[in-house]
């Protein structure tokens, strides 16, 4: 099977995670677009990885993978505390700043 | 059985040696990071009453002595050359960089004097900030005193962050800075003492659009990493000299989607339209200290890395990314001049004002050259004092006394009679963002102007310098309101600024005066001198084959 | 068919040590029932009734998860090192050493604090 598929496949995945954040209101699940986006970008590491016979890519998978950890810790964090605030995760009620 | 077998793969290597680290080049960068690990420790083992002034001092002296190591580091580059590049050529150690570095370093400096300000044992930031706002429990951490000392480890990471994402030879290692500079900033965004609503919302905006720039930063890597096989900023250079990488040919659309993709996600740091939505909104929700340490840190980290990945890596297809730039610049200097002229807050104020000045420095990157560089750092240090210095001055126009800031524009009417210095240092500061000659930002202005129009870019100057002309409109209207107008009658109570804040907004009324009446000695080593580069370099004007040579890369 | 043997024969006694403990179990543990005993879940949240608006988890969990998985993550790190050990030789030990220590700090941070409470 071409290689270049799954680069068309993390194409989809990150399009899919980008509407995702743009049409969904929960802050939670927008949070979970972006990490979607995240593993599309690691299935074109990998994949990429592949093509050209060099670990760089797959070294490159790893160290996303932590950073979208670290990334999960500080958003659940934040967004907790704005819940326990509102009793709310929708992105819309947060609209204090808008003007 | 080789399940691709209409590609040739070369086996993986590995290698086996440890790299070899020059740890004396990497000093300033660890000396940080310990710090902010000594600083979680102090956190968990230190007593309560004293983690402050422990927590303070450790963060105080790592970033001063960060900031020698930073200059010693200039005695060990090579004369001549661009510098040196460390662990496998992950870190470039260049004067761009040590330039840069010494810059946030003083800015850090700076903001962590505001951060450690205290009045009658109160911080700007949350006594406890797991407490509901306006609950029983908020009222009794305020009542004990409590405090968020974790504020200073924070600090440090994200001072590690900054200074390590403009020194990044490689995107793994840009991603890694991109992430440790952000990570502690969203969480520093919603400590804010007052207004905590606000200051949480803040939070969730700025993190929720900060890690999705940042996915479209990492899938533009992934597709630059699928163009060249490597990361490494020289290695793209060199495959996008010899036309795409064997593997792989006929990548070429795979590097413009990969070049358009990491704009955006360092064009959103540096928050240029339209990618600046963030900025006017977190800069007002965020703790005012924690304001002045983006306004000046992240901006001058963020530029770092984008005239590092654009002149290094992308060097050799400027066709191709300068287009994109001049539309952003040329959107980011019109737009956000013209929303910044309806403000009323004056946090907002200077958050648009930050855009309309990520323009003008846009506009030097636009330029591709040696002079452009020297303009955008020139720009960026001054920028960087000047807004510190002004952001200070906010923290102390209070509603009433013990009170949140007075951020309505129209409250501070008037100020000029009753606390004249004050609204002087401001004034100053206004008229140096306006680039008035005599202030750093006229020097600035003009530099990187300069750069633009030896660079081709006449028009985009001429849409600089009018936009120049509206923001500087504003600016006046401030000057003009507090000197001018009667004194408005809910006044505002300005503080007596304590030694702290009194010392940040002293530096910055003096490095905007210095860096504008005598900016020869700093403009004259940051511009290349004739001939500095390599010798076969020498036809070219500038004396730089090409915008990767001005850093060290290899 | 060999080189899979010793991954069949680690399934049988992970196999075999499950039923072997479970009736070991029922065999020699002491029976008294009692009503929270006899509930689906023993520890956790109440299954019935569900409250109002489909349930949600309290925020304790959401504390839990994110504290796990700081400890989850560095074996990303622990596995290419494991894997590759003899070539990285003394410096890739003394990365690793120095690596674990940071964490053993932030752990050190949440225990201190009372992160591991659970009220």
């Amino acid at each position: 099977m071409d290689p270049m598929n799954y680069i068309v496949l993390a194409a989809i995945v990150f399009t899919i995670g980008a509407v995702g954040v743009l049409v969904r209101r929960n802050a939670i699940i927008v949070f979970m677009c972006v990490e979607l986006m995240l593993n599309a970008c690691n299935l074109a590491f990998v994949s990429f990885a592949r093509m050209h016979g060099n670990i760089e890519g797959q070294v490159i998978a790893f160290f996303v993978m932590v950073v979208a950890a670290a990334e999960v810790v500080v958003g659940l964090a934040i967004i907790m505390q704005v819940f326990r605030t509102r009793r709310s995760a929708s992105v819309d009620d947060a609209n204090l700043l808008r003007h | 059985m080789n399940p691709l077998p209409h590609t040739a793969l070369a086996a993986p290597v590995i290698t086996t040696q440890p790299p070899q680290i020059d740890y004396a080049l990497l000093a300033p960068l660890l000396v940080v990071f310990a710090a902010g690990v000594i600083g979680v420790l102090v956190e968990a083992f230190v007593p309560r009453p004293r983690r402050r002034a422990v927590q303070f001092t450790l963060a105080a002296l790592a970033l001063v002595a960060a900031f020698v190591l930073t200059v010693v580091r200039v005695a060990l580059l090579p004369a001549g050359g661009a510098g040196l590049t460390v662990a496998s050529a992950s870190i470039a150690v260049d004067r761009p960089t040590l330039f840069f570095q010494g810059t946030i370093l003083v800015m850090a400096i700076a903001s962590l004097l505001l951060i450690a300000e205290h009045r009658h044992g109160e911080s700007a930031f949350a006594a406890q900030a797991a407490t509901v706002p306006g609950s029983e429990e908020e009222r009794a951490h305020v009542l004990a005193g409590s405090q968020h000392t974790e504020v200073y480890p924070l600090v440090l990471f994200a001072v590690l962050g900054m200074l390590m994402f403009p020194a990044s030879n490689d995107f793994l290692t840009m991603f890694i800075a991109l992430e440790v500079m952000s990570l502690p900033l969203y969480l520093l965004c919603g400590l804010a003492r007052r207004r905590r609503l606000f200051s949480q919302e803040a939070a969730v905006k700025y993190f929720l659009l900060g890690a999705f720039s940042s996915a479209f930063f990492l899938f533009g890597i992934a597709m630059v990493y699928g163009y060249a096989g490597s990361v490494n900023f020289a290695v793209i250079h060199d495959t996008v000299a010899a036309g795409g990488a064997g593997a792989l040919p006929g990548g070429g659309p795979l590097l413009l989607l990969g070049i358009a993709l990491v704009g955006v996600g360092l064009l959103f740091k540096v928050g240029a339209v339209p990618f600046h939505s963030w900025k006017p909104d977190v800069y007002q929700g965020a703790p005012t200290p924690i304001t002045a340490l983006m306004a000046s840190g992240t901006l001058v980290a963020a530029f770092g890395a984008l005239l590092r990945v654009f002149y290094v890596a992308f060097g050799g297809s400027v066709a191709e990314w300068r287009p994109m730039m001049w539309v952003v610049a040329v959107l980011t200097m019109v737009l956000a001049a013209v929303v910044a002229v309806t403000q009323r807050d004056i946090k907002r104020l200077l958050a648009y004002s930050s855009v309309v000045h990520a323009g003008f420095v846009l506009t030097a990157v636009v330029a591709a050259s040696a002079e452009g560089l020297a303009g955008a750092m020139f720009y960026l240090a001054a920028y960087g004092f000047t807004t510190v210095g002004a952001f200070a001055v906010v923290t102390l126009v209070r509603v009433h006394e013990g009170g949140a800031e007075s951020g309505d524009i129209a409250s501070w009417a008037g100020l000029g009679r009753t606390s004249p210095v004050l609204a002087g240092s401001l004034a100053l500061f206004l008229l140096a963002f306006a680039g008035i000659p005599l202030t750093s930002g006229f020097i600035g202005k003009f530099a990187v102007f300069e750069a633009a129009v030896s660079a081709g870019a006449t028009p985009l100057v001429v849409v600089g310098v009018l936009s120049s002309a509206v923001t500087a409109f504003f600016y006046v209207r401030i000057i003009v309101l507090m000197f001018f107008a009667e004194p408005a009658e809910a006044r505002p109570r300005v503080l007596r600024p304590g030694r702290l804040t009194g010392a940040v907004i002293g530096v910055g009324v003096v490095a905007t005066l210095v860096l504008g009446v005598f900016p020869g000695p700093v403009l004259d080593r940051l511009s290349p001198a004739p001939g500095a580069g390599t010798a076969e370099a020498q036809s070219v004007p500038g004396g730089f084959a090409t915008t990767a040579d001005l850093f060290a890369n290899r | 068919m060999e080189l899979y043997a010793p991954i069949f024969v680690l399934g049988g006694i992970g196999a075999a040590f499950v039923v072997v403990s479970m009736i070991a179990g029922s065999l020699l543990g002491p029976k008294r029932y009692n009503r929270a005993k006899l509930q689906s879940y023993e520890c956790g949240i109440d299954p019935t009734p569900q409250p109002v608006g489909g349930g949600r988890f309290t925020i304790k969990y959401y504390l839990t998860a994110m504290l796990f998985i700081v400890f989850d993550i560095e074996v990303i790190f622990l596995v290419p090192w494991a894997v590759h050990l003899d070539a990285l030789g003394v410096f890739g030990l003394v990365a690793m050493v120095l690596f674990l220590v940071n964490v053993s700090i932030a752990y050190a941070y949440e225990w201190r604090r009372g992160g591991l409470e659970w009220e």
